[in-house]
């Protein structure tokens, strides 16, 4: 019974929300609107062209330090119980990521031209 | 014996690693060299480590790290492969427009990565050992960057292996999911137990093996290494045929090992790995010999040995293994430095008509890589007869004799395409001019320990053979 409400409220909702855009919405349209959107480049194209590749290192540079966030979550939890190791082994791990860093920024990896 | 000691050969490296990393970031161009001396004094100080190791037994993380004779042997001999491929690579990445210090930092890391797979016995600790290696052998086969082949290696490289690592990471899962774990002695108290799902277990089972035939190169999973072999830069190459496939092997002794004496020749896998040895020696040494690229026909020619190797295993023989791969490492990296040896800047003499008359122009080159092809076709004294020559002996013990006849015959083969070198080397006239760079002690260094390896391992093996039948206890 309770997820029939749950569908119907927010069914409606959804229905209703949709159709107010369509009713009250302003409708000032210019041909860049109209234009199917694709992410990154124009949407007709006739081959595949150079785009910069700039944004994978980019991407690199994130994982590296996304990664290391994640390793901390665990840590952080079994940090009372070890106590001095746990600091020295994340000391260490955070040497090994210094180091890819420092790497990074010499090779020139956050210089955008 | 739990010890932080199991560990700090492996850092060791590691650290060596990260701080070739930085320096390679930092350092001048004409001074890339000392990258390869502090690799060097790495490799040694692994070394030493590792030789005070031996016998001790030390273990870490709860027994996920263990340093028994099999795994310090085998580090010694990936040390000595690593060193050499470094020696061997000095002159040629400068030469060949390739001259980036990450080739020593990516040699290393790709070095602890063997370290880890050869001394563990925990699947997900191979499998993550593999992936270091893995993922360093990628780079290192597209070092040269500018080239259209190397770039070409890297990517097949890269797509082959990830997809070889998916088939081990499945069969690992189908694995876990039947056994309940996936370090290799409840591994196979699970399959001697022998309960109901066994088939799903075989399944799994044969996943992982798919998967490291990807990596050790055997047919019908070995369509990615004449390609990568031929546009990896050289060095690269002598480490590929070696390192990888000496891990892959350790593996599967690790696994296969305590099926022994327990009806292994009775068993489901061995129907399938008989067939797949007498595939790879024949399929690898035929192919070859329809090959004009030297570096594609020495593609082959591993492939063929991988053969060799699986006979070893099925025939139960890990002593004659461990002494086939010493043996091919020495036989390899030699052949490999020789080829290395005929090249000059900005250009590699690889097509078999470049060897046309090379034997008089350079004597000294020409008669020591004509050893390493001698040894390779498996002519005494050199090593290379020893090798075969104790793996084809247990194999007909253990009554394997038509797979030792099909042995036979394919190296028999292998012999026209070896020789068809030296014919070219000694008994033609040159087509085109080849003129070499001449100045490289360390590549020279190399070329006369491996024909000193060769040599010795096919007069007086005892010493290495001590060393190996105690490495082998460790894994029965």
């Amino acid at each position: 019974m309770e997820l029939v409400f749950v569908f119907l409220i927010f069914g409606l909702l959804g229905v209703v929300l949709l159709s107010m855009n369509a009713l009250l919405g302003p409708k000032k349209t210019n041909p860049d609107k109209e234009k199917p959107f694709e992410c990154g480049s124009p949407y007709l194209q006739n081959e595949i062209k150079p785009f910069p590749i700039k944004f994978s290192l980019v991407a690199f540079v994130f994982l590296l330090f996304d990664i290391e966030v994640v390793f901390f979550f665990p840590w952080a939890l079994i940090f009372k119980e070890m106590r001095g190791p746990a600091l020295v082994i994340m000391l260490a791990y955070g040497a090994v990521l210094a180091a890819g860093f420092i790497y990074a920024w010499k090779k020139g990896a956050f210089e955008w031209d | 014996m739990n010890s932080f000691g199991a560990v700090v050969p492996l850092l060791v490296v590691v650290g060596a690693a990260l701080i070739v990393f930085l320096l390679e970031a930092f350092l001048k161009k004409e001074n890339k060299n000392y990258l390869a001396y502090l690799s060097l004094l790495a490799l040694i100080g692994c070394g030493i480590l590792s030789a005070n190791a031996w016998n001790g037994g030390l273990t870490y993380f709860d027994g996920m790290l263990r340093l028994d004779n099999a795994a310090l042997f085998l580090t010694f001999l990936f040390l000595i492969a690593v060193a050499f491929v470094i020696l061997i690579g000095m002159k040629y990445i400068s030469l060949q427009d390739a001259n980036h210090g990450e080739f020593y930092g990516l040699l290393l890391l790709a070095l602890s990565g063997l370290m880890i797979m050869v001394s563990s016995t925990h699947f997900i600790v191979i499998f993550l050992g593999l992936e270091v290696l893995s993922v360093s052998s990628y780079s290192l086969a597209g070092l040269k960057r500018k080239d259209d082949k190397s770039s070409e290696s890297a990517v097949k490289y890269f797509l082959m292996g990830s997809f070889a690592s998916a088939f081990l990471v499945f069969g690992l899962a189908i694995l876990f999911g039947t056994a309940q774990a996936l370090d290799i002695p409840g591994l196979v108290d699970f399959f001697k137990a022998g309960p109901d799902n066994q088939v799903l277990g075989v399944v799994g089972l044969g996943l992982v093996l798919v998967g490291f035939a990807f990596k050790i190169a055997i047919v019908p999973f070995h369509m990615w290494a004449p390609d990568v072999y031929e546009g990896a830069p050289t060095p690269v190459t002598a480490f590929f045929s070696i390192g990888p496939k000496a891990a892959g092997f350790a593996v599967l002794i690790r696994l296969l090992a305590p099926y022994w004496n327990a009806g292994f020749r009775s068993g489901k896998l061995f129907g399938f790995l008989w067939a797949l040895a007498a595939l790879t020696m024949l399929a690898g040494n035929l192919i070859a010999l329809r090959q004009n690229n030297i570096k594609r026909m020495f593609a082959y020619s591993s492939i063929a040995y991988a053969g060799y190797m699986l006979i070893a295993v099925l025939a139960g023989d890990g002593a004659g293994l461990l002494f086939f791969l010493t043996i091919y490492m020495f036989m390899s990296i030699g052949a490999f430095g020789s080829l290395i040896a005929l090249s000059r800047k900005g250009r590699e003499y690889n097509e078999l008509g470049d060897f046309a008359g090379v034997g008089f122009k350079y004597p000294w080159i020409g008669a020591i890589f004509a050893v390493f092809l001698l040894s390779l076709a498996g002519f005494p004294p050199t090593a290379g007869f020893l090798a075969k020559f104790y793996v084809f002996v247990a194999a007909v013990n253990q009554g394997l004799t038509p797979l030792v006849l099909i042995a036979v015959l394919a190296s028999l083969i292998s012999v026209y395409y070896y020789l068809r070198i030296i014919v070219y080397m000694y008994m033609r006239e040159p087509e085109r001019e080849v003129s070499i760079e001449m100045e490289n002690p360390a590549l020279y260094l190399v070329l006369f320990l491996c024909l000193y390896g060769v040599l010795q391992l096919g007069l007086f093996p005892g010493n290495v053979l001590y060393l190996i039948k105690q490495a082998v206890a460790a894994l029965l």
